[in-house]
């Protein structure tokens, strides 16, 4: 009854290394819980030696791309890593950089326990201070994937959700970078009569300097690139 | 032959040039393609009364049409092929990197 909880992280400093000192203290209410975090080929690599020390409940397995491929690259080589361990049922995904608060993630797993199999974080039901062009490019998000897959949701690409592990197995994510979240909205549309989709409120922290860093309201047209070309070459 | 041909003659002897010095080591059939249709692509620029027969025995008006359009044809063609080899390398490519990456995985629980 392990959870996993899926990391991509890329040159966030020390925020990795308090994230999971947080999912460390939470592990044993869980039933035991295991990181897989992978460092997307960062300037610095992630030291595995200044993350939390491991206990009976708590372990990080560490992953290093040689070079930069982009966070959807970084989440399926998480995902495949959680997915050789059988002892997983839950699997989480989340970022590294603070943005989303640990507290949230016992209510995403008690979700997939009660039988749910993807759980959606939503920061619009939580206490997110969401800016006012991301909420506008978020909202647009929404209305072009609810086209895209008919499956009309709260929130589009936040990164917090939670999957059973016949989920998983159905979402091999093939888009490198920021597409990904469409994608994985796609596949679980895709699958949507086989696997029961809730959504759960979160909360998503912004501040100045998380904004500055993170994606910029203008990457969306990079999106669009992207799931162009995945419409025109991709084989699936 | 017109000014503009001559002009167009010229480019395209020196971008033959230019591509000759940067592929004659590690790709001659480059220069060989080229050579054949600059070679045509020179004889329509020098007689452009032939490009205007040849759209007329096919039905299109004027001969720089002719040319145009199977230009932007074979343009987007290359294009989209171009591409398409750029996303296929840029998919191997991720494969192996994950692939060094999940070799190479460390778990916290074999440190001190």
């Amino acid at each position: 009854m392990l959870v996993a909880v899926l990391v991509p992280t890329y040159d966030e400093g020390d925020a990795p290394a308090q994230v999971l000192g947080e999912l460390r203290a939470l592990a044993p209410a869980l039933g035991g819980l295991v990181v897989y975090l992978v460092d997307d080929g960062g300037a610095a690599a992630v030291p595995l030696a200044r993350m939390p020390a491991a206990t009976p409940e708590f372990d990080v397995v560490l992953a290093r791309h040689p070079v930069n491929l982009g966070q959807g690259a970084a989440l399926e080589t998480a995902r495949r890593l959680a997915l050789a361990d059988a002892r997983h049922t839950v699997f989480v995904t989340m970022d590294s950089d603070r943005q989303h608060r640990v507290e949230d993630l016992p209510a995403l797993v008690a979700a997939v326990r009660g039988g749910a199999d993807v759980v959606l974080g939503d920061r619009f039901a939580g206490h997110s201070r969401v800016p006012p062009l991301r909420r506008a490019v978020l909202f647009g998000a929404r209305l072009f994937e609810f086209l895209l897959t008919r499956l009309w949701l709260s929130d589009a690409h936040n990164g917090y959700r939670a999957f059973s592990r016949r989920a998983l197995e159905r979402i091999r994510i093939t888009q490198d970078r920021m597409a990904h979240a469409t994608e994985i909205r796609q596949l679980v549309a895709r699958h949507r009569r086989e696997l029961r989709i809730v959504e759960v409120p979160v909360t998503v922290h912004y501040s100045r300097e998380l904004l500055a860093k993170g994606q910029s309201s203008l990457g969306a047209i990079h999106v669009l690139r992207d799931l162009a070309f995945r419409f025109l070459f991709g084989s699936r | 032959m017109s000014i503009a041909s001559w002009f167009v003659l010229a480019v395209l002897a020196l971008t033959l040039l230019v591509d000759y010095a940067k592929f004659r080591r590690h790709a001659r059939r480059v220069i060989v393609v080229e050579l054949v249709v600059f070679t045509v692509a020179g004889c329509l620029a020098a007689f452009p009364d032939l490009a205007t027969r040849l759209a007329a025995a096919v039905g299109i008006g004027r001969g720089v049409d002719f040319v145009l359009y199977l230009a932007i044809i074979w343009l987007v063609r290359e294009s989209i092929l171009a591409r398409l080899t750029r996303w296929e390398d840029a998919e191997r490519f991720t494969e192996v990197v994950r692939g060094l990456a999940m070799g190479s995985v460390r778990r916290r629980s074999e440190l001190p």
